[in-house]
């Protein structure tokens, strides 16, 4: 995508013009997205986006320029403009700061470890709207089903890594996505069911994932909620099913250990390393490495190899997610979690595959003994929080009461609320059937793919919104 | 290669194909300077452009675009485009006959300066609202450049392309005396760098926002009302809902049927302009090539057009008006250009209340049904005397509010709203009711 030599030229004036430290970040898109709505294409559209990033840190301020003109020249006049805005002019100009002025380049790119075994070009469209079709038709399963939406989203990725401190880093991401969003209606009722999987993968996401199943999912999910009852309102013990339950963690709790926000004094969770912040049967981890996870990545997109962090062990803070930035403001170690949408971002701490890790209750049912009268949270929706204190409202999008340890009537409308470090401390049993589900995560840089999961846990009190 | 050179390409490539497309060429330069502590502290600068294929085909559309210009990406785009259209349904849509459209520049020099002289602009801005004890803090202070360019090409004939830009300075400072706080936002802009002022665009923000600290709870009822521009900029965005061919086309809009007909106070006159001359969103012709032209919305309160492009108009049986609107990444919608309140008398009120700001408009109003609840900020008159009052509510449905204009401000104020530049004025309307203390 580009020329070493374009790379030195850049980084190089970036270092003559004062930076302490520089990096150019080059992508390279291909994306199609496909919309079926009752088996008719909505929408069928393909792009390649392309574009560059130069990022100059001066001490921890950062400046922040892109285009996609990625010829020497223009490349050459964004530097030259952030220079002259923010730059001292007096660096000596060295790039390698071990070396004598020029880039001693080291090389690396991506193993293959989240390589997809179907190319991107393989099978054409109409094999796909096939497969939107099959969708269309396994959900078909009730006469309430009304409308029945399915997406495809492929999206390949090349990025291009190189810092003045001489790293050049390839990676070639690979990503698949299929989701049905099901309508039921019924009289004046009118309710939905979502579900989404998707992975790091090329088209074979189908072998594990047969669309008419996608598509029956949601439709189950949506008639569940059509013949619910409202929601009951009050404090009560609460199991949160696995997978998609782990939003709740993820937005409440995962990003308040974001240097993004720590870095800051932003996060209630600030300085808090070693201390017991979880209940004993919290570990919570967030993974670059799951092979093929929707979340992961062989480098993070400042070029570092992504890890497995552990940032809660048994309750107690272990690590926070690091980014360059987050690491000269606080000193903590990088942890490969410098993550961004696209090349119009610079890179903050994000997310890659965040989950609980399984615990020591091997029959998800014995979650449910002993609560006379609760709730069952088996999958999540939207929600809010607040980013500084970790409040939160989630509505529960599959929910069903939970009366004398059995799981009873379904309910809708509920809505969990609650400070996301409170209600990590009440987790109490925490079951072994770990799952996770993908989403798109949205933060000061942009939307970028990240697994939620966890296994069923059981919260021993949060405050449930019912239906107004 | 160049955007021109793509899109030459492109339609000979098409052409080889046999099918019919359209190549539109989008590019965007982008500075913003944001300043604190009398210093810039953050920079944008930013170039991003692309080219958009529309194949249309046996009344089929299909879309693609890219970021990147080399023959094997264009390659790639064209080859999806077609496969695109081929998936879907036949929708009967056709590829308009293009003309000649020529080269224009609608901004020529006006943006260039020192990018020094721009930073000094905005910590001049900044320091200068600083330097008021009432400001407590500034959520931000931004000086903002953008410069578009579109190249428009079909094997149909179509073939043209301009350029457009404009420069803005806001701020939003956050105001205090004793208990009462206010925070505020205030914009100015236009094409010429050198037309701006910093001091001048500072003391009007100070004004804007300090004129309501020591604000007082509205007392429930109904009151005269005028509202000024800036509010009067959001209902016109509203209202540009129901007036989009495209509304009309999926059935979404409250004034179909109305053609011809008496919708608002004959007071009322609403024009879009795609020539206006220094206009900010003014352009030679719109995304598909269809020459700009003057168009009548609403003539004395008589709905004259809804805002087409060529698709809208073959659904809806009416004539295009030449509104498409499209980036290269984007599929054919429908947009304003220029939209403008026609000139009034102006407004007089002896004693009502003048409302300044809305909160909560996307949450509040429903564009289909024009029902609207928000909360609002204002001025109470009484006896000539004007006092700053908050914590009100106020509900109205906004194609009876057009209704009951009983007098159009004289002054016009030029604010961006959903994607459109809007010449908004004030409107004076009779009693509305008020939910306050």
């Amino acid at each position: 995508m580009l020329t070493s030599s374009t790379a030195e030229t850049v980084l190089r004036a970036a270092r003559r013009g004062g930076a302490d430290f520089a990096d150019l970040y080059v992508e390279r898109w291909r994306r199609r997205n496909l919309r079926v709505i009752d088996g008719e294409v909505e929408d069928a559209v393909s792009a390649i986006e392309q574009g560059a990033g130069v990022r100059l840190f001066f001490g921890t301020d950062v400046v922040y320029a892109y285009t996609n003109e990625l010829d020497d020249a223009s490349l050459g006049e964004l530097v030259a403009t952030l220079v002259r805005l923010r730059g001292s002019g007096a660096s000596d100009g060295q790039v390698d700061e071990r070396g004598a002025g020029g880039l001693d380049l080291r090389r690396r790119g991506p193993q293959g470890l989240h390589a997809p075994r179907i190319a991107f070009d393989a099978f054409d469209k109409a094999w796909r709207l096939e497969r939107l079709r099959e969708l269309d038709a396994g959900a078909r399963i009730d006469p309430a089903v009304s409308q029945v939406e399915g997406r495809l989203i492929e999206w390949e990725q090349d990025v291009l890594v190189v810092t003045s401190e001489g790293d050049w880093v390839e990676d070639r991401r690979v990503r698949t996505r299929c989701a049905a969003n099901v309508i039921a209606s019924e009289g004046d009722q009118t309710q939905t069911g979502y579900v989404g999987p998707g992975l790091s993968v090329g088209l074979e996401l189908f072998d594990q994932n047969p669309p008419a199943e996608i598509g029956a999912t949601a439709a189950r999910q949506a008639l569940t909620n059509l013949r619910a009852v409202p929601a009951p309102a009050g404090t009560m013990p609460v199991v949160i099913g696995n997978g998609v339950g782990g939003v709740i963690f993820h937005e409440a709790l995962g990003h308040l250990v974001e240097t993004t926000s720590v870095a800051r004094r932003a996060s209630v969770l600030t300085d808090k390393l070693g201390q017991q912040v979880a209940s004993p049967a919290v570990t919570y981890v967030d993974d670059g490495t799951t092979p093929h996870g929707w979340g992961s990545s062989e480098f993070d997109d400042e070029g570092m190899a992504t890890e497995r962090t552990v940032l809660i062990d048994k309750g107690i803070l272990t690590s926070y997610m690091v980014d360059r930035w987050g690491s000269l403001k606080t000193g903590y170690r990088r942890t490969g979690s410098g993550r961004r949408e696209n090349y119009t971002y610079a890179p903050t701490s994000r997310m890659r595959n965040t989950f609980i890790l399984p615990g020591d209750v091997h029959d998800t049912k014995d979650l449910f003994q002993g609560i006379s009268y609760g709730l069952y949270a088996k999958a999540m929706g939207g929600g809010q929080v607040m980013p500084g204190s970790g409040e939160y409202n989630f509505a529960v999008s599959e929910g069903y009461v939970i009366r004398h340890g059995e799981i009873a009537e379904p309910v809708r409308g509920a809505m969990l609320v609650g400070k996301g470090p409170d209600t990590i401390q009440k987790v109490d049993a925490v079951a072994t059937d770990l799952s996770t589900e993908p989403g798109m995560c949205g933060s000061r840089s942009g939307y970028i793919p990240t697994e939620v999961g966890q296994p069923h846990l059981r919260v021993s009190e949060i405050v449930v919104g019912g239906e107004a | 290669m160049t955007f021109e050179q793509a899109k030459t390409v492109l339609v000979q490539r098409a052409t080889e194909r046999g099918v019919e497309a359209e190549v539109l060429a989008t590019s965007g330069r982008e500075l913003t300077l944001s300043a604190a502590d009398g210093r810039v502290d953050e920079i944008t600068s930013a170039t991003r452009g692309g080219v958009g294929v529309r194949v249309v085909h046996e009344g089929r559309i299909g879309y693609a675009s890219s970021e990147a210009l080399d023959e094997a990406s264009l390659a790639w785009v064209l080859d999806e485009a077609i496969e695109n259209a081929a998936l879907q349904s036949a929708r009967g849509a056709v590829l308009v006959e293009g003309h000649a459209l020529g080269r224009s520049d609608l901004i020529g020099e006006g943006l260039s300066a020192p990018v020094e002289r721009k930073a000094e602009a905005v910590t001049t801005l900044e320091s200068a609202l600083s330097a008021d004890e009432r400001v407590d803090a500034i959520a931000f202070a931004r000086y903002s450049e953008s410069e578009s360019e579109a190249v428009l090409g079909s094997t149909r004939g179509a073939d043209g392309g301009y350029r457009n830009g404009y420069a803005m300075l806001m701020a939003s400072p956050i105001m205090r005396q004793g208990e009462s706080v206010k925070q505020g936002y205030e914009i100015d802009f236009g094409k010429e760098f050198h037309a701006m002022d910093p001091t001048r665009t500072s003391q009007r923000i100070l004004e804007k926002v300090g004129r309501h600290l020591g604000a007082t709870p509205l007392p429930t009822g109904r009151y005269a009302t005028v509202f000024e521009p800036e509010v009067v900029a959001t209902i016109l965005q509203l209202l540009l809902f129901s007036l989009s061919g495209k509304t009309l086309a999926e059935g979404k809009s409250r004034l179909a049927q109305r053609l011809g007909q008496p919708i608002a106070s004959e007071r009322f006159t609403l024009v879009d302009d795609p020539t206006l001359e220094n206009g900010l969103a003014s352009r030679p012709f719109d995304a598909e090539g269809t020459p700009a032209s003057r168009t009548v919305v609403i003539e004395r309160g008589v709905l004259r057009s809804f805002l087409h492009n060529s698709d809208t108009a073959r659904r809806t049986g009416q004539a295009n008006t030449g509104h498409a609107s499209r980036s290269y990444a984007s599929t054919l919608g429908v947009g304003a250009t220029n939209l403008m309140l026609e000139a009034g008398e102006g407004v007089v009120l002896d004693d009502g209340v003048i409302v300044t700001n809305l909160m909560g408009v996307h949450a509040g109003a429903n564009p289909i049904s024009g029902d609207v609840s928000v909360q609002g900020l204002g001025l109470r008159v009484e006896g000539g005397e004007s006092r700053p009052v908050e914590n009100f509510a106020l509900s109205f449905n906004l194609f009876r509010l057009l209704e009951r204009i009983e007098a159009v401000g004289a002054e016009v104020q030029w604010r961006p709203a959903g994607g459109a530049i809007v010449g908004a004025r004030s409107l004076q309307v009779d009693a509305l009711s008020f939910a306050g203390a």
